[in-house]
């Protein structure tokens, strides 16, 4: 097989979801059909992921915003950033209210309950709750109501968001955070009453997954890699599956300024 | 940010919220629009200047940003991004109905106006002809992709006469005229439509198997034959129903019909079967169907088959306008029905008529039992496979093969008439 030569590229990612597995199975032979071998590992949490990146048992790893920063730091910055989806940049959490709360303006957020999301997801509690800081909140003097399901998935499977908008809808709580790609999505499917929930406030944009390796990595593997991921197009059918299953329509080019507000909210709350 | 001049469409979503129903709005809008057309939607909901913007990334459309318009009401401009969009040309300035009270609005109208394309894609699924097809979509098992070899023009007239002309096997039937009939020519007759119903189930199961096969931009065509699994259901309940109804009972099924009948079923071309079942089987068994109208003893089995009939001639029809339509367009075909044909003689090992078959009609056409009449009844089916012979012929150099071809063929044709 394969995966025992040398020029196998061996890519790891975390089973967040069943469809993982058709997801990395059909990028293979998409990968297979561009002339480059590739295999993968699944980990059911980030940590575990970085950890074998480090060690060098993988070659590159899909990671989430944090586990990207994270290896950024373990490597002193020396890391390789090889490619992320479209749908990764200029991500932006939001803050959601229940129109009867009478919260308008930001600091009206003091006393009232903020419903948010898992303790490791960058969209829906690290990122917005830095950026609330930033705008003047104090959060000493608001009662958050967290849901930290799906721990050691950074957010992936988006359960901790659709807890926090149920429990707007319910009345738990006053207000939320939330990331923009599940308020639009859950908008444009129609399961938000508007007339119930409203939009308070969006953060600054920041970037999300990335392809990540060490500096020792492959000049050749590198390459073949981001031929091979670049090559997928929406407009072919059997691509376009995996891309909607990914969340994605088109793969970018890595780009690192929008991690800068993620490094400053891991360091204020000292979640490295 | 470069702003566009101009916006080809414009929208007024009014307060309306984008989760609140406003993309019922923005998505036809955006529909209407090439990649790159401008779309401008004034707004009075001021969630929009995150929403919408957040949308348009999701959805891959370019946003522009948002002007204030003078009544103070904010005006977003939004391009059509290239992703997704649906192949095709839309469908405008039909105005197809009729014009007149009572006229009729037939498939034939619609197909001259959206016309079979001369091969289809299987990933369009059962996208109905004419509709943009977002791409994206699966591909389809459907292997009856060409026009030329699968749907000849007239097959929407045929499904318009065909939809016409359906009737009631329980009420169009006179079946309280069927008198006491002597033993033998009751028994007759049910033998007869026992031998009918068989080779109709054949022909109900038969083309049943190509309708999956039809893409659905051919649709009439699985339309036609829609109706012609319809009129062999009839046709089998009426016969069933003949055959029970004077006292007889259902007879004999025979070795003969069921090898014959196997070779039709296990045919894996629908060209190939159409020209097995529909041209030398029913062809012949209009044939077989005016010689029991003519000789039928009782009005309801008179009816019957005139019924039939007429059914009948419409399948043979859509078979011979699928068979020209083919050889036109491929010449290898006559030399295929050869080999077909010959394969499916071969294995028929019975060379005659089934013997409870050709007696019953005998019977039938003699109307008694005495020597004399029986004498006429021989005479009549004999006169029958003639009739059936020439007919062959006929229809073969109809379809547009040759006169020697067309004997070759017709002799070389199953006794048992399907
Ligand atoms: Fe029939
Ligand atoms: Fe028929």
């Amino acid at each position: 097989m394969s995966t025992s030569s040398d020029d196998t590229i061996l890519l790891g990612a975390v089973a967040y979801d069943p469809r993982v597995v058709t997801i990395w199975e059909g990028i293979r032979d998409h990968f297979q059909q561009e002339g480059a071998s590739m295999d993968f590992i699944l980990f059911s949490n980030y940590e575990r992921q970085v950890d074998a990146l480090m060690r060098g048992h993988i070659d590159i790893a899909w990671n989430t915003p944090l586990a990207h920063v994270r290896v950024q730091r373990r490597t002193e910055g020396r890391s390789r950033s090889l490619g992320m989806r479209d749908s990764d940049r200029d991500f932006r959490a939001r803050v959601v209210v229940r129109r009867d709360a009478g919260i308008s303006t930001l600091t009206d957020l003091h006393g009232r309950t903020l419903a948010v999301g898992s303790r490791d997801s960058t969209q829906a509690r690290i990122l917005p709750l830095y950026f609330l800081e930033q705008a003047g909140v104090d959060l000493a003097r608001v009662k958050l109501l967290p849901f930290d399901t799906d721990v050691g998935r950074h957010g992936d499977t988006g359960t901790s968001e659709l807890a926090v908008l149920q429990a707007l809808r319910e009345g738990v709580a006053d207000a939320g955070t939330v990331g923009d790609l599940v308020w639009v999505t859950e908008q444009a499917a129609g399961r938000i009453d508007t007339a119930l929930i409203d939009t308070l406030w969006a953060t600054p944009p920041f970037d999300h997954c990335m392809f990540d390796a060490l500096p020792t990595i492959d000049e050749g593997k590198v390459a073949r890699f981001q031929k091979a991921l670049f090559a997928m197009n929406w407009e072919n059918p059997a691509h376009r599956r995996l891309l909607e299953l990914e969340g994605l329509k088109q793969w970018m080019p890595p780009r690192e300024a929008g991690y800068a507000s993620l490094r400053a909210a891991l360091d204020r709350q000292g979640l490295w | 940010m470069s702003t566009p001049a101009n916006a080809a469409v414009a929208i007024d979503g009014g307060e309306l919220a984008l989760g609140g129903g406003l993309l019922a709005l923005v998505r036809p809008a955006l529909d209407l629009l090439a990649p790159g057309g401008v779309l401008a939607i004034r707004s009075r909901n001021a969630g929009l200047r995150d929403d919408l913007p957040a949308w348009c990334r999701v959805e891959h459309h370019d946003y522009f940003g948002v002007e204030r318009d003078a009544d103070g009401a904010d005006r977003h401009l939004v391009a059509r991004g290239g992703l997704g969009l649906p192949a095709g040309r839309r469908e405008a300035g039909f105005a197809l109905a009729p014009s007149a009270e009572g006229e009729r609005f037939t498939a034939a109208t619609v197909l001259s106006a959206v016309p079979f394309p001369e091969r289809a894609d299987p990933h369009s699924g059962f996208a109905p002809r004419g509709a943009r097809v977002e791409p994206g979509g699966p591909r389809y098992p459907f292997t009856l992709t060409e026009r030329d070899r699968l749907a000849p023009p007239e097959v929407a007239q045929l499904y318009d006469q065909a939809v016409a002309a359906h009737w009631d096997a329980a009420r169009d039937i006179p079946w309280a005229k069927i008198p006491r009939l002597p033993r033998a020519l009751e028994a007759a007759v049910a033998q007869v439509m026992t031998f009918l119903a068989e080779n109709e189930l054949s022909a109900l199961y038969v083309p049943a198997r190509f309708v999956p096969q039809i893409h659905p931009a051919y649709a009439e065509v699985a339309m036609f034959l829609a109706t012609q699994l319809a009129d062999e259901a009839r046709h089998i309940d009426a016969f069933l129903k003949r055959a029970r109804a004077g006292g007889a009972g259902v007879g004999i099924s025979a070795a003969t019909t069921s090898h014959s009948l196997l070779t039709l079923l296990e045919a894996r071309d629908f060209t190939e079967a159409s020209f097995l079942l529909s041209v030398l089987g029913e062809g012949t068994f209009l044939d077989l169907l005016s010689f029991i109208e003519k000789h039928a003893p009782d009005e309801a089995t008179l009816e019957l088959a005139r019924r039939a009939r007429r059914d009948e001639a419409r399948h043979v029809h859509f078979g011979l306008a699928h068979l020209r339509h083919a050889l036109a367009h491929d010449p290898s075909l006559p030399a295929r029905f050869e080999a077909v044909v010959r394969e499916r003689a071969a294995r028929i090992p019975q060379k005659a008529v089934p013997a409870h078959v050709q007696d019953a009609l005998t019977v039938l056409a003699a109307g008694d039992v005495t020597p004399s009449a029986i004498a006429r009844g021989h005479e009549a089916f004999r006169g029958l496979l003639e009739t059936m012979r020439e007919g062959r012929v006929k229809r073969l150099e109809n379809a547009g093969l040759d006169r020697e071809q067309a004997e070759r063929l017709s002799e070389l044709h199953t006794p048992n008439f399907m």
